[in-house]
């Protein structure tokens, strides 16, 4: 059994049969966080202590005959803006380094729960990109590299859960999204990641960015396995208000698919983003019918941002009061608070009674179609010194983000192809509330048909 | 001056007297732009018309704790 780069599956599987043991698997891939995470700027802190406690347990559960589910004596890691009852949790941010909770998220609980072992808590862009970076150098951990090429970004906000899982360091790691921040380490990075329907996950625990935004979803080596973690984490919380009370099992969806693709989807990409989607309509054509839409003129990238600004403003209210925002590492983040500050309360209503509209008419153009698919960024990963928009100007909207996060909607990224200098592509499928099965199994049956989540950077090869 | 001029130099105003002391020329100048796209934002929202009764899409559910 060779546990890097395995599935999800692959372990469950060799752990069921004592092919691997938790002990074992944690003792791997903690020498794989502590050699290879500082290259990579991915690891904020190794959980051994506590992860060889949850591991033996798991591996005396096993023995004697209790099994708890697919993630039983699983390693993975957390981002770092998930409370962790006495190791730090610092957000990203240098004035909360070594900031401790004395209680574990809910998501960190019911991962618990599910017999995974808590290996390392993952670098994050500082305070989840809550005070407008513009660069990858905006974390007290450094910028975090994609392991495809270590001059080159990880994407962000969950930037070590993206590059940790794409180098092997664990099988599965927890991100968060409030717009793009599980979907863009995806991409640059190669994995699957899922960003879950609002209220699917408990976010208690996790530092907030913007209530109304903000999800928890798993980054993994697979669509399918990011099902798996999904149903061990789903679930209603007394103590999130905004959880749905709806069970959640993942489950395949059967059927003829049916996908729709935006007109301007290939709207100033980059031509290896765009030669990987064509080639994976290709491929999608083979088991869905394809055909285009359109989301009618709206200003939805308006509503979402002043949501955005608005709550996040309120969120680090005392934070920029103080002045911390002064020792952030971005410079661009040292004065990046003070104008939302003064966003209209006028706007903000405005904004969140067009969201019902707004809602509405993604019903509209989804309602017919198992998943709107789009490539998942207009660009592969951009270098690891410089300034995005520098990197790759342009106008193109971000209709897909600011309706998925808007509207709360599930998506997932999986990857389909890479650029020539070796970068990967991604492609989201986005479904309609709480349709997570149904995304997941589209992406499942492409990645059935394609082999690009086999390729590993070979820098980080077992 | 039009009137997102007019906006966006009141509401700088506000930023500058709050937070002046702390900032540079030079962010002063970057939180000044950054309230200029906020009431560029803002114009496009209330670009688009609502009737009187279409409300915030948030539900505000009374709290009463449970009987422990």
């Amino acid at each position: 059994m060779r546990p890097v780069f395995a599935s999800i599956r692959e372990l469950s599987e060799a752990i069921r049969s004592g092919e691997a043991s938790p002990v074992e698997l944690t003792e791997t891939f903690i020498a794989r966080l502590r050699e290879h995470g500082p290259r990579l700027n991915a690891v904020v802190t190794v959980t051994e202590k506590r992860a060889l406690r949850e591991a033996w347990k798991a591996q005396r559960e096993l023995k004697d005959g209790e099994y708890r589910g697919p993630l039983h004596g699983l390693p993975y890691g957390g981002k770092d803006l998930l409370a962790t009852r006495g190791i730090p949790a610092s957000w990203g941010a240098a004035p909360l380094k070594g900031q401790v909770f004395n209680y574990d998220a809910t998501i960190v609980r019911r991962l618990r729960r599910a017999g995974a072992v808590l290996c390392a808590k993952l670098a994050m862009i500082e305070l989840a990109g809550g005070m407008g970076y513009r660069q990858p150098n905006a974390s007290f951990t450094g910028p975090c590299a994609t392991p495809w090429s270590l001059r080159h970004w990880s994407g962000g906000s969950s930037s070590g859960s993206g590059s940790a899982v794409a180098a092997g360091l664990v099988p599965f790691a927890i991100g968060s999204e409030t717009w793009g921040s599980i979907l863009s380490p995806a991409n640059n990075c190669g994995v699957a990641g899922l960003r879950p329907t609002y209220g699917r996950v408990s976010r208690h625990g996790a530092m907030a960015l913007s209530w109304t935004l903000d999800k928890l979803g798993p980054l993994c080596l697979t669509a399918d396995d990011c099902g798996l973690v999904l149903e061990a984490v789903a679930g209603y919380d007394p103590r999130d208000m905004t959880t749905a009370r709806k069970r959640y099992r993942y489950e395949k969806v059967e059927g003829d698919f049916k996908l729709g693709v935006p007109g301007d989807a290939l709207d100033e990409t980059q031509d290896a983003v765009a030669s990987s989607f064509k080639e994976s309509l290709r491929v999608l054509g083979k088991y869905a019918t394809v055909e285009e839409v359109e989301f009618p003129e709206f200003p939805y990238e308006a509503v979402t941002r002043t949501i955005l600004n608005a709550e996040a403003a309120s969120v680090f209210d005392e934070f920029t009061e103080k002045g911390l925002a002064r020792g952030l590492t971005a410079p661009e983040d040292h004065y990046g608070p003070y104008a939302r500050t003064v966003v209209l309360a006028r706007d903000y209503l405005k904004a969140l009674r067009l969201r019902e509209r707004m809602a509405r008419i993604a019903e509209d153009v989804m309602g017919g179609y198992d998943a709107i698919v789009a490539p998942t960024r207009r660009t592969v990963a951009s270098p690891i010194d410089q300034e995005f928009r520098k990197v790759a100007p342009g106008t193109a909207k971000d209709v897909m983000g600011a309706v998925g996060n808007g509207a709360g909607l599930p998506a997932v990224s999986v990857p389909n192809g890479f650029s020539e200098e070796g970068l990967p592509t991604g492609i989201q499928f986005m479904g309609r509330a709480y349709d997570e099965n149904r995304v997941l199994s589209v992406a499942v049956e492409f990645q059935r048909r394609t082999d690009w989540h086999r390729r590993h950077p070979p820098a980080f090869k077992a | 001056m039009d009137s997102k001029s007019i906006e966006t130099e009141a509401l700088f105003r506000l930023v500058k007297q709050l937070y002046g002391d702390r900032l540079s020329e030079t962010e002063l100048e970057e939180a000044r732009k950054g309230v200029e796209r906020i009431v560029e934002t803002a114009m496009e929202l209330r670009g688009v018309e609502l009737g009187n009764w279409d409300e915030p899409f948030s539900v505000f559910t009374p709290y009463r704790r449970r009987r422990g």
